[in-house]
């Protein structure tokens, strides 16, 4: 635009109001002075002559006035463009001088790049699972209903549900699902589908808008209505073709053709997202009060009070409660709601919280490496610094000027930063479903992209402003003239990087400590003791379709045949059949009331796992019978009374004096059923979770008829190899019958130890870069420590002292840093790693070994690291050294 | 030396007058003014105050550059310059000028 000599050198004093008006009076002053001067040599007086010239002038006030305000509006736009140009200058000139640097840019970049990347992709996974609101119409309004008998939260069962549809005032809505497992088979596969039967009202109640198709109405949960499917987004497209004439189409699930009338959108709520396959329920009025299946869902009448409606609930229970008396005894349970979005959080806290902040404390880590390098560099640059201030340079613009070099670092690191992020969330989103709620939900939008913008900001200002401050401090010409070292610049540098490092170990401790409680842990998990041999061991769980095993007898065939097939297969030494399995895979607790104990009125019964199995479990699975007898064949069909076989820890809980056979129960509340007598104890297996305590478990027989079973098959060799074969038996049995969940039982102990490992792993890992960078951290300080002190080194060896104390007094000076930061560590774990005690095993969170043994290791290595640096300063050649100064 | 009293400026014609007289070369305020003065031989004599605020405000339109410089006395002096836009500027209001002066003349040259 224009030639401008108006582009100053960055050190340019630029123009205040004071010399603005300064300069102007000066020009006005010269201005008269040349009138007056002109004026004398016409022939006036000295004073006459000024006074023509003021005269002729006009109005001087006015004209200062205005001519200021000229110049004070340039002034105030020059400045604004300066500082563009001069920070695209500071970027220019940061940007060639990091190029210098290739190995400091790559590791800040690099490590503060990883802090914020991993730092996002947990708080993504936060925001979605706990900050986002959940998907549905007005999620707020949305609650929970659920029978509270603290600590346990259980579902209702269709008579609750009935009665508080009829009886309720202050909800909408109320909703209800149960799952309920269905067969589809389209003439060549059988599956087994996740599917859930719910009130008719469920997609309405809770704002679902189909992708296509309807919503389920009341005529489709009237008996005999023609049955209706909606199917999920995923189903359609993996089983449907994704073809639009899927709505209306007829598909087979039980073996009854139903019409599919609507379909899912692909972003369902976190209720839907694991579902297959939706039918409308039809609930009759049941002649008891349980079984309690039902989830039940309430929209709260806008206007609601939420302590009126949870007050009708309690009133609800309390008036329906005398008229199941006979089949429902515990008067001390009560209905209460919680939140929707509560419900689904789940127990996730303290999960989230650990990974939130050990990816927090590793970026905190790596933004202190970055500006303890930092620091490091500008010490080395003070004298540049120091010609930059001299030249006219004032302190904030060499401020800006270091802090440029941040922004560019932050700049660099946000860019790995959201490289990481994008492939964490990806990753997470794929793997994370056991962890986190809604992890489908995760993505790199919204508040997620702002968090990642305030790390790269905050990384710039935390890395940055130190350095940045501390070296445009100090006197212009001391650090002119001294060459760093000694100058005060230099120990405040010093001080402050130490203080740096010292604070990396201190979060490095806690974090290498806790990982060291999640592995002892893990190791603890994968040790524990199952009761029973591990290896050739084959399940999985088999799923009859209704309509075509409708009749009991059909059903008895086919597992009885079922049974005999597999064992008749090579390489198979035994099979059972259950409706459960170790390690995690519990059908049916039940509660029970012994002759010899009852349970006081209004006192809770004991629960245990209650497994049915046929008489041959106990062979497949090893166990050892101790007392009594195990199950029979002809168990199965008593009706004078129920024979169970118990497990010694269930002997031992409740009758810890032995005789536990011969002993009799109520079970299930069944206070009119035949008793329900101990027959023998076997030896313990874990039912119920690998992190679980063994409280007990009792077998009984398995009835004959059932629509789903686990079969359990002992192999001779490799149980991965009798799979196939197993498979086949079943397809020749029923082509229309699906296996399901089949794996061998390493493999199923493996699964349970995927969440605890997995989140080892991860804070394992940022343990691991902490630990890294707190080495690097304090191995740079001691490097440039002796190499600051070469000379004084050198003289004190050239003059006979000892190389040991010459290492130790360095290796003190960096071990000192070290123990600090270490004390300060164990101090903060102990006071924090009970936090996380839900997610331990085996191990105390205070658990002295561990942190004995992350001490040691801490110093150990931070001692090598000290060592080095001081052993190359050592072996100099003392005449060599001195001589280069 | 003219003996009849200067004329008043014409509306508009101010800041034409500053950037001609400044299209040789830098000149500080006081040479703007003498110049006006000696080139009209007094017919023309631009107010002091409206030369100033004149000069002031077209710097901060960037038509012309200040810059503190010794005067022939040895003086200090602000010195103007043309920038570019200046030059731009000055060749559109002489073009305008003339354009207004052949209009006002063929009216008057009917009358």
């Amino acid at each position: 635009m224009r030639d401008s000599p108006r582009r100053r050198p960055f050190w340019y004093l630029q123009r205040g109001p004071d010399r603005v008006a300064a300069e102007i009076d000066e020009e006005l002053r010269g201005h008269l002075e040349m009138r007056a001067a002109e004026l004398r040599a016409r022939g006036l007086s000295a004073d006459a002559a000024m006074r023509e010239a003021v005269r002729q002038f006009g109005d001087l006030d006015e004209t200062r006035q205005y001519c200021r305000e000229q110049d004070e509006q340039l002034e105030a736009r020059v400045r604004r463009s300066l500082i563009v140009e001069e920070l695209l200058h500071d970027l220019r000139i940061s940007l060639r001088g990091l190029l210098r640097a290739p190995v400091m840019t790559v590791a800040i970049v690099a490590t503060v790049g990883l802090g914020i990347g991993a730092t996002t992709v947990i708080f993504g996974a936060i925001d979605a699972a706990l900050l986002r609101p959940l998907p549905y119409a007005e999620p707020r309004s949305l609650v929970r209903i659920y029978t509270d008998s603290a600590p346990n939260r259980f579902p209702f069962s269709v008579a609750d549900y009935l009665a508080l549809t009829a009886q309720q005032t202050q909800f909408a809505q109320i909703a209800a699902y149960a799952s309920r497992p269905m067969v589809f088979s389209d003439g060549t596969i059988a599956e087994r589908l996740r599917a859930r039967s719910v009130s008719w009202n469920y997609f309405d109640a809770l704002g679902i808008h189909l992708a296509a198709g309807r919503g389920f109405e009341e005529a489709d949960a009237r008996r005999g209505a023609a049955p209706a499917a909606i199917v999920s987004d995923n189903f359609w497209q993996q089983r449907l073709g994704g073809r639009p004439d899927a709505l209306g189409a007829t598909i087979r699930l039980d073996g009854v053709g139903h019409t599919v009338v609507g379909i899912l959108p692909r972003a369902t709520g976190p209720l839907e997202a694991t579902q297959d396959v939706f039918v409308a329920a039809h609930w009759d009025p049941p002649p008891r009060k349980g079984p309690f299946f039902l989830t039940v869902v309430g929209r709260l009448r806008s206007g609601a009070a939420r302590s009126a409606a949870a007050e009708e609930l309690r009133a609800i229970n309390r008036r329906i409660f005398p008229i199941w008396k006979a089949s429902y005894q515990d008067d001390r349970a009560t209905w209460s709601m919680i939140d929707l979005d509560a419900f689904i959080v789940g127990d996730v806290g303290t999960i989230a919280g650990l990974a939130l902040t050990a990816v927090v404390l590793v970026w905190l880590i790596a933004c202190g490496n970055a500006s303890s390098l930092l620091i490091a560099r500008v010490t080395s640059r003070r004298r540049e610094l120091a010609v930059r201030a001299a030249l006219g340079a004032s302190r904030t613009r060499v401020v800006r000027y270091l802090l440029a070099e941040s922004v560019l670092l932050a700049i660099g690191a946000s860019a790995v930063g959201v490289a990481i992020a994008a492939a964490g969330i990806d990753l997470v989103r794929s793997v994370g479903a056991g962890y986190f709620p809604r992890s489908a939900e995760i993505a790199l939008d919204g508040p997620v992209l702002w968090v990642l913008a305030a790390l790269t900001a905050a990384s710039a200002l935390l890395f940055g402003l130190v350095p940045a401050v501390h070296g445009s401090g100090g006197p212009v010409e001391e650090a002119l003239r001294s060459s760093g070292r000694g100058s005060t610049g230099g120990v405040a540098a010093r001080r402050l990087r130490r203080a740096l490092v010292a604070a990396q170990f201190a979060i490095a401790t806690p974090l290498l400590i806790v990982a060291g409680l999640l592995l002892v842990s893990l190791n603890e998990l994968s040790g524990v003791d199952l009761g029973f041999d591990t290896r050739n061991l084959l399940s999985g769980s088999i799923q009859l379709p209704m309509t075509q095993y409708a009749d009991a007898g059909q059903q008895a065939t086919f597992w009885s045949e079922l049974q005999r097939r597999t064992v008749a297969l090579p390489g198979v030494a035994g099979a059972a059949l259950a409706d459960s399995r170790p390690p995690a895979d519990v059908n049916n607790y039940n509660n029970f009331d012994l002759e010899d104990f009852p349970a006081a009125s209004g006192q809770s019964q004991p629960v245990t796992p209650w497994i049915a199995v046929t008489p041959e479990y106990f062979g497949v699975f090893g166990l050892t019978l101790l007392e009594g007898r195990l199950l029979e064949e002809r168990d199965a069909t008593r009706t004078d009374l129920q024979p169970i076989v118990v497990d010694r820890a269930w002997a031992r809980r409740f009758f810890p004096n032995g005789g536990a056979v011969g002993k009799r129960l109520r079970s299930g509340g069944c206070t009119t059923c035949p008793w329900t007598v101990v027959v023998g104890v076997v030896s313990d297996v874990k039912y119920a979770g690998l992190d679980k305590p063994d409280k007990g478990s009792v077998y009984q027989p398995l009835a004959p008829q059932a629509m789903s079973r686990f079969l359990i098959v002992r192999t001779r060799a490799d149980a991965a190899r009798v799979l196939p074969l197993v498979r086949q038996t079943i397809h020749e049995l029923d082509a229309g019958v699906p296996l399901s969940a089949a794996a061998t039982m390493e493999e199923l102990i493996d699964q349970s130890l995927q969440r605890p490992r997995s989140l080892s792993v991860l804070v394992g890992a940022f343990a691991a870069v902490a630990l890294i960078l707190s080495l690097v951290g304090i191995y740079g300080v001691m490097a440039y420590y002796v190499q600051q002190h070469a000379k004084d080194i050198s003289i004190r060896l050239a003059l006979g002292g000892r190389r040991r104390d010459v290492l130790q007094l360095i290796v003190g000076q960096g071990m000192r840093v070290v123990s600090i930061g270490v004390a300060v560590g164990l101090l903060t774990a102990v006071a924090t790693t009970r936090l996380i005690a839900t997610l331990l095993f085996g191990v105390n969170a205070a658990d002295t070994r561990i942190f004995a043994a992350v001490s040691v290791v801490l110093m150990t290595v931070a001692l090598l690291a000290c060592l080095l640096p001081a052993q190359r300063a050592t072996r100099a050649q003392p005449a060599a050294v001195l001589r280069e100064e | 030396m003219a003996t009849a009293p200067p004329l008043p400026i014409v509306q508009g014609t101010l800041d034409l007058l500053i950037l001609s007289v400044l299209a040789p070369g830098p000149m500080h305020g006081y040479g703007v003014a003498t110049a006006v003065h000696q080139r009209t031989e007094g017919d023309l004599a631009i107010p002091d105050a409206a030369l100033y605020q004149a000069l002031h405000r077209l710097e901060r339109q960037d038509l012309v550059d200040a810059e503190w410089a010794a005067s022939d006395n040895n003086r200090r002096a602000r010195y103007y310059t043309l920038t570019r836009a200046g030059r731009a500027r000055l060749r559109a209001e002489t073009a305008n000028w003339r354009r207004y002066a052949r209009a006002v003349e063929a009216v008057l040259a009917g009358a």
